[in-house]
C-alpha cells in the first residue's frame, strides 16, 4: 500500500503535512535546527514580530501549572528589520513555509509591519496576531470585538497580497462571531487559540507567580477548551482552521483534525520535547495507514456525532 | 544534543542535596564549565517543563553529574531516580566560563548551590595548573558541598557559614574583600543566589578585578527560543540560556 498523503492546503499555500510550530514557541526557527530537522515541518509561524523592536515584560515570565504553563513573554522581539536581515535568509534554506506572526499597538503599526514584512523575500503568509493577552495596546485589545477585529483585518489586507491568516483569543464571549468577523474582513484561514488568561500565586511569599500577575495558560490543561471551539468555528466558516492548543501527541492532534482542523499547530509541547512536531507528523500517518485513508483531507471535520 | 541517558550513580550528599551522575558520552564529550543540560523530570503530559541544571562534573569523557537540592516537584522526581533509570537530556546548552584572556589567578566564589558549576571548572583549573582560590559560603557546616573537593583542587579554601559551623560566621561576601586582598585574583567566577552576585559583582568592581557570573532564572525552552528567562543588561534583556548563563558581572543591570 502507497504511503498516505498528508499534504494540505492553508490559505492558499501548500503544506506537506498539517503540522505547524506555533508562533511564540519555536523563535525563528534557528533555535531548534540542532533537534529537529527543519525541512519536515508543514510550516513554521516565527514568533511575533512588530515593527519596532519591543523589550517585553519583565521577568519571572513564566510559571508551570498543573498540566500546563503560564507566560507573559510581552512579545520580545528585535522589530521588522533585524528579522528579515538575520532570520528570514536563514530560513530561506529550508524547505519549509514561513508564516511570519505580525503584531502591533494599534492599526497603523499592523499595517506598518505588515507592508514591510509584504516587501521582502521568503515569506509565504501573515499570521495577525490579536490574541496576545501580555501587552497594554493592541493584541487581545482587537481580538475582543469582532468589529474591532474586522476592521483591523479588513485594514491589513488592503496592506499585503499575502495569504492572511487571522490568529484568534479564547478570551472572549463568542469565538465564532469574531471568527466570522474576521473571514468576512478577507482572512484566508483562522488560527485558533492563543493563550487562556490565568494566574498563579505563590502562598509563602504572597506574590503572583509572573511579575505581570496576569498571564497566558498553554500546554494540555487547555486542550479541550481549544479543541471545542475549533469544532464550533470549523463548523461556522468556510476558510481552514488551524488547531492549536495543548497538542502534545498525534492523538491529540487527529482529535482536532476529526473536529474540523485543516491543520494544527504545536506549541508548548516541543519545550518539553523538541522532536514532538516530528513524532506527531509520524503518528498521523500511521493513524491514516491503519485505518485506511488515502489522504489527510478524508478525516478533516469526519467527527461522527450520534443523532 | 537530545539524549537518553542512563544513572551511574546516585547520592544524597548533604540533607534533601543529590548528586546524580549519568552516562552521556556525546554531552560529556563536548561540554564547557558553566553549560547546562536541561533534563525532562516525570512522566507524561504533568510536567510540562524541563528543569536546567549546571554540569557538575564532566571529567571523565563518558558521564556528566548534576547536583541539586530538593524545591519542588521536578527536583523531588529526580531524586528518587535509581541507578539504570534513563532520563531524556538536553545539552550541553548555553555559553560556559569564559578563560579567552588565560588569566593568571583565579578566584571561584560559590554561595550555597553555586558551587554546582564551579567544580567541573575548579576541576579544569587544576588540570591546567592554573593558580585557583576558593571563597565559598552555605548556611551550615553541612551544606558546605564538594568543601573536600574544592581543598584538593584548589590552592586555598576560604569559607563561611551562617551559623558560624565551619569558618567565619557570616556570609560569603562578608570574607571576599579579605580573599581578594590577600590573593589578588584576576578574575573571578562566581555563582550563587542573585542577591549574592550582585554583591559580589560590586566588590569586584570596586576591588577592580574582572567578574563572570552564572545565572540561574526559570527557563521553559532552555535553547533561546521562548524568551522567558532573560535578564536586564546594559544592552536590553539577554537570554540566560542562550546568551548566558554566564556573563560578565559589568553587563548585568543589577
Amino acid at each position: 500500500m502507497s504511503r498516505p498523503d498528508l499534504a494540505v492546503e492553508i490559505a492558499g499555500i501548500k503544506l506537506k503535512n498539517p503540522v505547524i510550530t506555533a508562533s511564540g514557541t519555536f523563535g525563528y526557527g534557528r533555535e531548534y535546527a540542532e533537534f529537529i530537522d527543519l525541512n519536515r515541518l508543514g510550516a513554521l509561524v516565527t514568533k511575533t514580530i512588530t515593527f519596532q523592536p519591543r523589550s517585553g515584560n519583565p521577568v519571572p515570565r513564566i510559571c508551570e501549572t498543573p498540566s500546563g504553563m503560564l507566560n507573559s513573554i510581552g512579545l520580545q522581539n528585535n522589530g521588522a528589520e533585524a528579522f528579515a536581515a538575520n532570520d528570514l535568509p536563514w530560513l530561506a534554506q529550508f524547505d519549509l513555509p514561513v508564516i511570519v506572526s505580525i503584531g502591533g499597538d494599534d492599526i497603523d503599526q499592523y499595517c506598518r509591519v505588515t507592508k514591510f514584512i509584504s516587501q521582502v523575500e521568503g515569506v509565504s503568509a501573515l499570521e495577525v496576531n490579536i490574541s496576545c493577552p501580555n501587552v497594554k495596546f493592541g493584541g487581545l485589545g482587537f481580538g475582543r470585538d469582532p468589529r474591532m477585529a474586522a476592521d483591523l483585518v479588513a485594514k491589513i489586507r488592503t496592506c499585503s497580497t499575502l495569504p492572511l491568516i487571522v490568529k484568534l483569543s479564547p478570551n472572549v464571549g463568542d469565538i465564532v462571531a469574531i471568527a466570522q468577523a474576521v473571514v468576512r474582513a478577507g482572512a484566508q484561514a483562522i488560527s485558533l487559540i492563543n493563550t487562556v488568561l490565568g494566574m498563579a500565586v505563590d502562598i509563602e511569599s504572597k506574590r503572583p507567580r509572573l511579575k505581570s500577575v496576569v498571564g497566558g495558560l498553554s500546554g494540555p490543561a487547555i486542550k479541550p477548551i481549544a479543541l471545542r471551539m475549533v469544532w464550533e468555528v470549523a463548523k461556522a466558516i468556510d476558510v481552514p482552521v488551524i488547531g492549536i492548543g495543548g497538542i502534545a501527541s498525534a492523538a491529540d492532534a487527529l482529535e482536532f483534525i476529526l473536529a474540523g482542523a485543516g491543520a494544527v499547530a504545536v506549541g508548548t509541547a516541543v519545550f518539553m520535547d523538541p522532536q514532538s512536531p516530528i513524532k506527531i507528523i509520524e503518528g498521523i500517518e500511521e493513524y491514516l495507514t491503519k485505518n485506511g485513508y488515502d489522504k489527510i483531507s478524508d478525516i478533516v471535520g469526519a467527527l461522527e456525532i450520534a443523532e | 544534543m537530545q539524549v537518553k541517558a542512563t544513572v551511574l550513580q546516585k547520592d544524597e550528599v548533604a540533607p534533601q542535596v543529590h548528586k546524580i551522575r549519568f552516562f552521556a558520552p556525546r554531552i560529556a564529550k563536548s561540554a564547557q564549565p558553566g553549560q547546562f543540560v536541561h533534563i525532562k523530570c516525570g512522566e507524561e503530559q504533568n510536567y510540562i517543563l524541563r528543569r536546567p541544571f549546571s554540569i557538575h562534573q564532566a571529567n571523565s569523557s563518558d558521564s556528566i553529574e548534576i547536583l541539586f537540592k530538593v524545591v519542588g516537584r521536578g527536583t523531588s522526581w529526580l531524586a528518587k531516580l535509581k541507578v539504570k533509570d534513563s532520563v531524556d537530556i538536553i545539552g550541553p546548552l548555553g555559553n560556559g566560563f569564559s578563560l579567552k584572556s588565560r588569566p593568571g589567578k583565579i578566584m571561584l566564589v560559590a554561595g550555597g548551590m553555586g558551587i554546582a558549576p564551579l567544580i567541573f571548572l575548579a576541576d579544569k583549573l587544576a588540570k591546567e595548573h592554573t593558580k585557583t582560590y576558593t571563597v565559598i559560603g552555605a548556611a551550615n557546616k553541612e551544606l558546605l558541598l564538594d568543601y573536600m573537593n574544592l581543598k584538593r583542587l584548589t590552592r586555598k579554601i576560604t569559607a563561611a557559614t551562617e551559623d558560624g559551623s565551619q569558618g567565619v560566621k557570616g556570609l560569603i561576601t562578608d570574607i571576599l574583600p579579605a580573599a581578594i586582598t590577600e590573593d589578588h585574583p584576576d578574575v573571578i567566577f562566581a555563582c550563587g543566589p542573585f542577591s549574592m552576585l550582585r554583591e559580589v559583582a560590586f566588590i569586584a568592581r570596586r576591588e577592580d578585578v574582572d567578574c563572570q557570573v552564572a545565572l540561574e532564572e526559570l527557563m521553559a525552552c532552555g535553547v533561546g527560543a521562548c524568551l522567558a528567562c532573560v535578564v536586564k543588561t546594559k544592552t536590553g534583556f539577554k537570554r540566560v540560556c542562550a546568551d548566558g548563563p554566564v556573563f560578565d558581572s559589568r553587563e548585568i543591570e543589577w
